[in-house]
């Protein structure tokens, strides 16, 4: 319940300032925000970033960081006397391992290998070329107006490129068409699916693509706020939208801009638990419908787009719908495929949507070693033997797979892996960003891990009999995405790797 | 039917429901019962425990029939082979995560296991335990509400109770994932919160995850119910008195409220109705009129006797010093009507304006 006068929005960026919970800390927030001590309590021990005080380092253990030995590095750092702290994804995967120092900076012990497109005109986000800053596409918008920016965006069949790959105009009209004047455009930048990274790419390159996106799109659906909820862990990449906004602000100082920070959950990536984080709750998904289009942030209209949708805004609004559709391969324009794990030059790469795994890799420097499985959309999405290269990598033909496309952070495995480990590894992610709402979820990513742990070190199968009833029961079940797809790692490669999950001598 | 009204089918019968209801409401009116765990109808729909998805025709997933608004034509389907498959292996994720008995069901507690009773119904899959490091409070020292954590099924009933009935908020969700568990700011003990200890959290959970410390074992079967008037006050609360034993020595042993929606408190009720039932088998507590005689020694008296040597020591007293030497002071434990009936008696029949009451101050 909304106390009156109570400064509910305030309670994560405070606790942040104050450098984590403790319990003069609630207190003091309590008394200055009017929010019970038990809210501010249970909302701060939600998200890891505030959650106790005190700083540490933080490893990043996903499927990519792993296979380039994150587990090592973790026992290095700490047997020199570093506090440490396992984190999921910190969207490096092409330095894997990655590694925050304990002001949340980014430190490299990896290998710098970044991979991007050469600086390419006609390329709609074209992070290798030079900074767009221009904002023609916001001028051209507002003069054409909001009726012919959004029957682009259409004509473009612009997909969601969150992971849902949701038609973006059906999102732009629905907000456009509520009765309430007061609506938001938000702009998804908490980026956190392992094996992820090209919302950190757009926004270092190209950060003023981002607003102009944005900026049109408020204008189309008449918005005057614009938030920008950021990853916690991306101090880099705030400052550079901080910056970009300074830099641009006569331009589009016709809106608000606010930037919201996350605080350490990958939950919060979901649409309605980061509208919840931003209203200072847990970050539990809400029930849907309402859809945020209806019943969004603070109860308004709201739009919500991923960095990269945002980011395809500018190039429809110039070059035409039409334009971009016809960039596809399979499917409506380019996609920033992310691709790490056991390729030569991890990286960035916008290329045609629905390019297979060989043209992607190709692009990447070649595979490094014997590839045998890889996963096309980060955990989510399970995992594909190499056999299945030839599939166009794009959201309808990977959902025909029973996979999905995701935000297109792929990770390939070579004959270096022990699939039944790596299939852990995800699980052990989803366990641990499991917001705990409900039950399917919840109980369901303990289990699997456990079994699967079980199975690893005792080398019997049956501790996996039951492991298909309970994946059923995730996806049939849970509230939100993330315990929908929970088990598909453990399902997919149950599927394709039989003999990793046959008997084995005990561990 | 109005024009509001339309019709729906559940379970292939139709049936008139109304805008804004949800799959719950109109099951319930229809006599169409469907589990759950995490509703109370005092409170939002959460949809949280999953117990009540329904299959509703056009939509892909199972829906929570708790929350899901119905609409012209939606049909309902409550029991089917993938519903139930749902529920086997939900509830077997449950009892992973939950305190059992030999016989591998939820234990029973002194507030029912409503747990027990679905896996009763419904086989559930046997899975082996998750063992969830989810904590307690242990050191909580409140003499009246106790958590058990290895029962909490994390429905947030009593978090929310707390929050939306009671307004409250002592209690919260804390952590995340398998460690989410009921907490407090600090993981203090109760009375260093903003708590009431209503108890009405106790009421709520369906698992006997929060038991009364008064009264932590299952009531023996022959227990009585017997349905009082809280005389704490004038609210008029409605209380099931449990009692246990035989004429004689029966005593009360535990105090609930009438289920929400039948009586006046809607299922709620404070610390003292809950829990201060004590002085009922009290030695001190005086159980019939005295009256102090010429000795100096009080007297047991009838209620007649009382009565009368009342008005006659306050006409004396009247008669000897006039009407103002008199005050009248009433108690907050009346009701409204009684209360009108003691300034009555002050001001018409004794002419004083001397009356108070104590909670007037």
């Amino acid at each position: 319940m909304q106390k009156k006068g109570a400064q509910r929005e305030r309670i994560l960026h405070l606790l942040e300032e104050e450098g984590g919970v403790t319990e003069d800390v609630v207190r003091r927030i309590s008394l200055e925000t009017g929010v019970p001590e038990a809210d501010i309590w249970g909302t701060g021990l939600f998200y890891t970033l505030v959650s106790k005080p005190g700083k540490r380092v933080r490893v990043c253990d996903g499927l990519s960081c792993r296979i380039k030995g994150s587990d090592e590095l973790f026992s290095k750092l700490r047997d020199a006397g570093k506090e440490c702290e396992p984190v999921s994804c910190l969207g490096q995967c092409d330095r894997a391992p990655a590694t925050l120092d304990e002001d949340l900076e980014q430190v490299c012990y990896g290998v710098e290998a970044r991979g991007i497109v050469p600086d390419d005109p006609e390329l709609p986000m074209n992070l290798g070329g030079p900074v767009r800053d221009s904002y023609s596409s916001l001028a051209k918008a507002r003069e054409t107006g909001s009726d012919a920016v959004i029957a682009e965006i259409e004509a473009a069949k612009l997909q969601g490129r969150g992971g849902a790959g949701f038609p973006a105009h059906i999102k732009w009209k629905g907000v456009r068409g509520q009765k309430e004047t007061e609506r938001y455009v938000i702009c998804n930048a908490d980026e956190a699916e392992p094996g992820t990274f090209k919302d950190r790419e757009i926004i270092l390159r190209q950060p003023h693509l981002l607003l102009e996106g944005l900026a049109i799109a408020a204008y189309a659906v008449e918005a005057k706020d614009i938030c920008i909820y950021i990853r916690g862990e991306f101090t880099s990449e705030r400052r550079m939208i901080e910056k970009a906004l300074e830099a641009a602000s006569e331009k589009i100082s016709d809106f608000t801009w606010t930037i919201y920070n996350g605080h350490g959950a990958y939950i919060c990536g979901e649409e309605t638990a980061l509208i919840e984080s931003m209203e200072g709750k847990r970050g539990m998904p809400r029930l849907k419908p309402p859809y945020p289009t209806e019943y969004g942030f603070r109860g308004k209209p709201t739009l919500m787009h991923n960095v990269e949708t945002a980011a395809c805004v500018p190039a429809i609004v110039e070059r035409g719908g039409e334009w971009f559709k016809d960039l596809g391969k399979t499917e409506p324009g380019t996609k920033l495929y992310c691709v790490s794990g056991h390729v030569n030059k991890p990286g960035v790469f916008e290329l045609p949507l629905g390019v297979t795994l060989d043209e992607l890799v190709e692009v990447a420097g070649g595979y490094d070693g014997e590839p045998v499985a890889f996963s096309p959309g980060g955990p989510s999405s399970g995992f594909l033997p190499i056999s299945r290269r030839d599939v166009p990598l794009d959201f309808g033909h990977l959902s025909k797979e029973g996979s999905m496309l995701g935000s297109a952070g792929l990770v390939v495995l070579n004959d270096s892996v022990d699939m039944a480990k790596a299939t852990g590894w995800q699980l052990d992610f989803f366990e641990r960003e499991s917001c705990g709402q409900c039950a399917p979820c919840r109980i369901g990513t303990r289990y699997l891990r456990r079994q699967v742990d079980s199975f690893i070190g005792e080398g019997d199968p049956d501790a996996l009999e039951f492991a298909e009833d309970v994946g059923w029961e995730m996806e049939e079940g849970s509230i939100c995405g993330l315990g929908m797809v929970a088990a598909k790692p453990l399902e997919s490669a149950m599927k394709y790797f039989p003999e990793a999950f046959g008997s084995r001598s005990k561990q | 039917m109005s024009s509001t009204e339309f019709d729906i089918k559940i379970n292939g019968r139709t049936c008139t429901a109304s805008k804004g209801e949800t799959v719950f409401e109109v099951a319930a009116r229809e006599g169409i019962s469907i589990p759950t765990l995490c509703h109370d109808t005092r409170l939002e729909p959460a949809g949280a425990c999953r117990v009540c998805l329904v299959e509703v025709e056009g939509q892909r997933r199972l829906e929570p029939g708790c929350a899901w608004k119905v609409s012209e034509g939606m049909e309902i389907t409550t029991e089917s082979d993938r519903i139930e498959r749902h529920r086997k292996v939900l509830y077997g994720l449950y009892l992973a995560d939950h305190d059992l008995d030999g016989e591998g069901l939820p234990v029973e507690t002194a507030n029912g296991n409503q747990l027990r009773e679905l896996a009763q119904k419904t086989k559930p899959l046997a899975l082996h335990s998750v063992d969830a490091p989810r904590v307690g409070r242990p050191e909580d020292v409140n003499p009246y509400i106790a958590f058990e954590p290895d029962l909490c099924i994390l429905c947030a009933r009593c978090t929310r109770y707390c929050d939306e009935v009671e307004a409250v908020n002592a209690i919260t969700l804390a952590n995340r994932g398998s460690e989410t568990t009921i907490a407090t700011a600090g993981m203090r003990g109760l009375l260093d919160t903003t708590c009431e200890l209503c108890g009405g959290c106790i009421d709520t959970c369906p698992t006997g995850a929060l038991i009364e410390k008064k009264s932590p074992d299952p009531l023996p079967a022959d227990a009585k119910t017997v349905r009082s008037t809280c005389n704490f006050c004038g609210v008029g609360c409605q209380l099931d008195l449990h009692v246990v034993g035989t004429n004689g020595t029966s005593r009360v042993a535990k105090v609930t409220s009438p289920p929400p929606g039948e009586t006046v408190n809607d299922g709620n009720l404070c610390i003292k109705g809950r829990f201060a039932y004590d002085f009922i088998h009290h030695e001190d507590r005086i159980t019939e009129p005295l009256i102090r005689g010429e000795d100096g020694e009080l007297h047991p008296a009838t209620w007649d006797e009382a009565i009368t040597a009342a008005a006659e020591g306050i006409g004396r007293v009247k008669e000897k010093y006039g009407a103002d030497a008199l005050g009248f002071v009433s108690s907050s434990r009346c009701t409204g009507e009684e209360n009108y009936l003691m300034q009555k008696i002050s001001r018409a029949v004794y002419g004083t304006n001397n009356i108070h009451q104590c909670s007037a101050t």
